[in-house]
């Protein structure tokens, strides 16, 4: 049974009746009773009914707790359980709840145990429920220092299981004043790395010694929240956390601004650094510069932020700080002599990162007494409250009650709710200049929000910040249901997705091989695969991609152009004779940084994958920066595999946009027993076809199974065939002993193959498993 | 006039063996060192028969029992003689019934062959698995090949007509011609029926260890699809009809009632470890597939005191049932008439016909590209000789 609510009385209502499934709606005026209880028995929704009370609790200056032991699982109080029993009237209310709940359920009531009537006891026996939940009004807070030292404790723990809603009890519930840090208290800073130099490990040493997090070692990458981002070791998302501290007996509000590391997401790195006034330049001092250290450098200096290089690492014992401190100062003509050691890993040096900052970068400008002005350069979806917008304030001040403009759509929104990042949302009174902090607007879709707009007060409009361009999407590629019943379910998973990531272009495509689906835009492939892998993670989708394709742009002789996302659009070769002037592909700019002995393995490389070498510079005696224009599409497939493997890793890479060129293109076509499989098809050059067509048909004939009749693969451009393969028929395929004790693991193994065969994709009679359409997509040169 | 009563087949597992061979994925156990203890065995199995066949005692017969294992031969005839007298007490015997007894052809267990004969045995199953005395030797078997023909030569003349000798063929090295030359050998022996195996890779046994390892090499997919190919034609030529994906009968009064029998849905009780059981429950009315303790010692225990040592009974639901009528009425050559299938084992909802059932598209290209053949609207469904050869693949199109 499911009950739908919104407010006390349906909450309680629910729970006499035993309703099983509640669903109580956010935004409503759901007000917590002082004193009351609740207790919602939720199956496998007990923690999002958790998180809902709190966030409620919360937005309504109440402190709550909760404890969710798990799904009916009772766990030992000390461990996995929050609590919270302020007064004991509350765990009074609490019990006698629970005692209730226990009457309907038909629970055995515990055997009362004589002198043992603390509310401490009474609580553990609470735990026997999923969940509780109470409120209390923030004048009851606790009594003594001790006892709210314990809850907090707890909560944190509870936070570290319910994805991080405990803590916003953390703080009592009380908004925090902020108004005392002007802009010269100010600093805003982001840390730009190569990736895997250690800069999410540098930010949570600084969270740790400014005291937003506890000390308890294990605090790995705080600020990437993602599981994808967690298991990879790359960020991602771009996050902020602010931090106080102390510098020369003045206090100090201190904004990161985390940045991603790789190189597909340099888009959100200028994002994040249009919202800071300076960056620490993170280099570790065993690698030295990396092609990212060089690319994320000149994004920072054309923003004309303030640049600190900082060593990390240096207590490796391949560590070389003086070689690496040469190389930032030839490549970046900065003076490194006071360069800042570091190892973000032990700790050390970490206390001179934060003065450093204060020191040498300046504090915001604008002015408090100018009309609001505020840049927003994130935002991200939270199901309960909506689109929460990351906003730079550059004039002025905001607060909750306000009304705010959006100066790109000209809607209007009432500020709900502002703060700060620490390193959750945490209610402020009122963010103003120079300050970086979240504002909740009740805006429903992250479609509204458009990053790099910038808000005004209503009725006092500004003049708007030059904002950014979109993101270009850079690879497109298919995504399809494995299973075409799953249509409507994959689609409003892609939905929730691209409500965190606008980075993703998502148009509807219909594919003669695979049915309905969608052609999705990235900014490049490493985005690709972290979405398939979000997808597949958080919302258990199963997917099919096909091979990423670059946008190609066709040139009409009627002067008309068009850009081709899927190799299905591609013209054919009589069309391009008839109607077409030029067809043309994307380039990248690409930056190589390896060691000098691999210059020879990395010219070839580049000449294989038909680049243009631009020019190489020593950046010292040992480390060669290569600077090469090649075409996009030569970079999606295997390009990264074959950089990393001939320079044994040591090679770094980055590539920025460069234009389009003309190109002789063509279409090169799978055809299997003569028909042609629209999504297997390929856009490449001319000179790429024979080796890529021989290989594709040998890899299919791999990956297809012996089906009761021959199956042809052919592969084709222009009209001719390339390669040629055959999966010869299957001969036998029965098994051989079948009597009475072997009916069940006979019938199981049957079932087990329907359920495989469902997997598979049929092209006519063909059936293509999975693995084939990953075959064209990993690489084409052997 | 009593109505008919309903055909049944009790299968009796001994599980002991006097050696174990390398690709066997049955259950079974290597006879303990102290030797067997007989009256024990016999004491659990007769305990079990009891409680399992009088449910069944009123409205059955019982059309065939089997002796399989284990190595059956091993068992004292006097003991078979109980057990086969004990049976016929609570289920009435069919007139024809077939009782079979499984074998190996050490010259041991052909000395007790008459004796089993004279126990009520009427049809003799010898595992020759092959005449290669080197292969034998390599797979765990220890007999020889002459010992093998011999055996069955004595068979013929003590049960003629009802011989079964069971072969392998795919052993690693095995080459088409041998096994071509090692089959005429065996059609020469024969006497009613083969059975004829693709030696198959069960996970966990010895031969799926050694070939996970390498140690062991796998004939390749084509070459066993030949060796299957040439028994299929060489039998046929000999006079002996195919008549299931393994197994070849000189004639139809040759073929295996018992196993037909699993084939066709047939209910049937089996008793001893790790026996499995499919029947439909006279006191529920519902069809159950039962499992029996697969260790020995604590089957043994359960059975002297329960009365039985059943570890795991599951319903069959309809459209299992259904979905294995197919499935084994498409091992056999002669196939599943429609009339059968809508009478499948536990129908307790409407029935249903082949035509409905079946993906009728599906079958219908398999008919057109001959490998199935059907009579009328599905009125009779089979699979032909080349169906049979891939009879898997195509199940797994036409089962809805």
């Amino acid at each position: 049974m499911e009950w739908k609510g919104s407010g006390n009385n349906d909450l309680e209502a629910a729970v006499s009746m035993g309703i099983e499934k509640f669903i109580l709606s956010p935004f409503v005026n759901f007000v917590p009773q002082p004193f009351a209880s609740y207790i919602v028995q939720a199956h496998g929704f007990a923690s999002t009914i958790a998180k809902t009370v709190m966030d409620t609790l919360c937005m309504n200056n109440y402190t709550g707790g909760f404890i969710d032991t798990n799904y009916m699982v009772p766990l030992p109080a000390s461990k996995d359980t929050v609590f919270m029993y302020p007064s004991p009237q509350i765990a009074k209310g609490m019990l006698k709840a629970c005692r209730l709940f226990q009457k309907q359920k038909g629970l055995q009531k515990r055997r009362k145990r004589p002198g043992r009537k603390t509310p401490a006891s009474r609580m553990r026996r609470a735990w026997k429920h999923p969940l509780v939940g109470c409120a209390l009004p923030c004048s009851q807070r606790y009594k003594t220092r001790q006892s709210m030292a314990t809850a907090c404790g707890y909560l944190r723990k509870a936070s570290m299981k319910s994805g991080g809603y405990a803590t916003k009890a953390d703080g009592l519930g009380a908004e925090i004043d902020i108004t005392g840090y002007t802009p010269d208290r100010i600093r805003n800073f982001s840390i730009i790395a190569h990736i895997d130099h250690g800069k999410s490990t540098l930010a949570d040493r600084l969270l740790e010694t400014t005291g937003v997090i506890t000390k308890s070692g294990k605090n790995k990458q705080v600020l990437d929240k993602l599981k994808v981002e967690r298991e990879r070791g790359i960020t991602v998302k771009a996050q902020s956390a602010s931090m106080f501290c102390e510098h020369d007996g003045r206090k100090y509000l201190v904004n990161l601004i985390d940045t991603p590391g790789h190189v597909d997401f340099s888009y959100e790195v200028s994002r994040s650094l249009a919202a800071c006034q300076g960056t620490i330049l993170l280099v570790d001092a065993a690698q030295g510069i990396q092609a990212q250290t060089v690319a994320n450098f000149y994004l920072a200096f054309g923003e004309g932020l303030a640049v600190i290089p900082m060593l990390n690492k240096v207590d490796l014992p391949t560590a070389e700080p003086d070689r690496a401190a040469l190389q930032i100062e030839s490549a970046f003509e900065i003076d490194a002599a006071n360069i800042v050691h570091l190892s973000a890993k032990t700790g050390l040096g970490i206390d001179r990162v934060l003065p450093s900052v204060i020191e040498r970068i300046p504090a915001p400008s604008g002015s408090i007494d100018a009309p609001f002005k505020a840049l927003l350069f994130d935002t991200w979806y939270d199901k309960y409250v909506g689109v929460v917008c990351l906003m730079a304030i550059k004039d002025g001040a905001v607060r909750r009650g306000d009304r705010v403009v959006s100066m790109h759509s000209g809607t209007r929104y009432e500020v709900m709710e502002v703060g700060i990042m620490h390193p959750e949302q945490r209610p402020a009174t009122q963010l103003q200049v120079g300050q970086v902090g979240y504002v909740v607007c009740n805006m429903k879709s992250v479609a509204e929000a458009h990053v790099g707009d910038t808000f005004h007060k209503d009725k006092f409009p500004v003049v708007p910040l030059p904002g950014f361009a979109p993101a270009k999407s850079m690879v497109f590629a298919g995504v399809f249901p494995l299973d075409a019943g799953e249509f409507d379910k994959l689609n409003e998973s892609i939905q929730k997705l691209t409500l965190n990531d606008s980075s993703v272009a998502v148009h509807k495509e219909t594919s003669a091989a695979l049915g309905q689906g969608w052609r999705l835009g990235f900014l490049g492939t490493l985005h690709m695969d972290v979405f398939r892998q979000r997808l597949e993670e958080e919302y258990d989708a199963s997917v099919l991609v096909t091979a990423p394709t670059v946008p190609y742009r066709v040139q009409y002789k009627d002067g008309t152009s068009k850009y081709i996302q899927t190799p299905a659009d591609f013209p054919t070769a009589i069309e391009i004779q008839d109607k077409v002037d030029a067809v043309m592909e994307p380039f990248v700019l690409a930056t190589l940084i390896f060691p000098e002995q691999y210059l020879g393995a990395m010219l070839e490389l580049c000449t294989m994958h038909r680049g243009d070498i631009h020019t190489h510079t020593y950046l010292d005696e040992s480390r060669v920066m290569l600077k090469c224009r090649m075409p996009t599409a030569e970079m999606v497939t295997d390009f990264y595999d074959q950089l990393k493997s001939r320079s044994q890793g040591f090679a770094s890479f980055d590539y920025e946009d460069n234009g389009y060129n003309e190109s002789d293109l063509v279409k090169m076509e799978v055809l299997l027993n003569g028909e042609a499989v629209d999504a297997l098809a390929a856009v490449m050059h001319r000179d790429n076809v024979a080796t890529v067509g021989r290989t594709m048909a040998k890899r299919l004939k791999d990956v297809i199974r012996r089906q009761l009749f021959d199956i042809i693969i052919q592969t084709a451009a222009n009209g001719k065939v390339v390669a040629r393969e055959t999966v010869k028929q299957l001969r036998k395929n029965v098994t051989a002993k079948c009597y009475g004790g072997d009916i069940s693991r006979k019938m199981k193994l049957l079932n087990k193959q329907k359920e495989g065969k469902k997997r598979m994709k049929k092209i006519g009679r063909v059936e293509l498993p999975q693995e084939a359409f990953l075959s064209v997509m990993t690489g084409s040169k052997e | 006039m009593a109505p008919a009563r309903t055909p049944l087949s009790l299968y009796v597992h001994w599980p002991y063996c006097s050696f174990l061979c390398r690709f066997c994925a049955f259950s079974k156990a290597r006879v303990p060192a102290g030797g067997v203890d007989h009256a024990l065995i016999t004491r659990a199995l007769l305990a079990e028969l009891r409680t399992s066949l009088a449910p069944h005692s009123r409205d059955k017969e019982l059309r065939s029992i089997y002796f399989g294992g284990g190595t059956p031969s091993l068992a004292q005839p006097a003991h078979v003689a109980q057990i086969i007298e004990q049976a016929s007490r609570l289920v009435p015997l069919a007139a024809s019934a077939e009782i079979t007894l499984e074998s190996n052809p050490t010259s041991a267990e052909t000395d007790k062959m008459a004796a089993f004969k004279a126990a009520g045995i009427t049809r003799y199953s010898i595992g020759i698995q092959t005449l290669d005395d080197g292969v034998l030797q390599r797979v765990g078997r220890l007999h020889s090949g002459a010992e093998a023909l011999a055996a069955a030569n004595r068979a013929a003349s003590l049960f003629p007509g009802h011989v079964s000798l069971d072969m392998m063929f795919g052993f690693e090295s095995q080459t088409v011609d041998q096994w071509q030359r090692e089959l005429e050998t065996v059609l020469a022996h024969a006497n009613g029926h083969l059975s004829l195996y693709q030696l198959t890779v069960e996970p966990g046994t010895p031969l799926f260890r050694d070939i996970r390892a390498q140690r062991v090499k796998r004939n390749p997919d084509d070459t066993l699809a030949l060796m299957y190919e040439t028994a299929v034609a060489l039998c046929r030529s000999r006079g002996l009809a195919h008549y299931e994906v393994s197994n070849y009968a000189a004639s139809p009064e040759s073929q295996s009632v018992h196993n037909i029998g699993y084939w066709q849905g047939r209910q049937w009780i089996g008793i001893g470890p790790s026996a499995h059981s499919r029947f439909i429950d006279p006191a529920s009315g519902t069809c159950l597939r039962t499992v029996r303790i697969p260790d020995i010692q604590r089957w043994v225990r359960s059975c002297l005191e329960h009365g039985h040592g059943t570890a795991k009974s599951e319903t069959v639901d309809d459209a299992e049932a259904r979905q294995e009528a197919v499935v084994f009425g498409l091992r056999m050559l002669d196939g599943l008439s429609n009339a059968r299938f809508m009478r499948t084992g536990c129908v307790s909802s409407g029935a249903l016909s082949l035509a409905e059932y079946l993906r009728v598209n599906q079958v219908q290209r398999y008919l057109r590209d001959g490998y199935l053949r059907s009579s009328g609207r599905l009125d009779h469904l089979a699979p032909t000789e080349r169906g049979l050869q891939v009879i898997d693949s195509i199940l797994l199109d036409i089962l809805p």
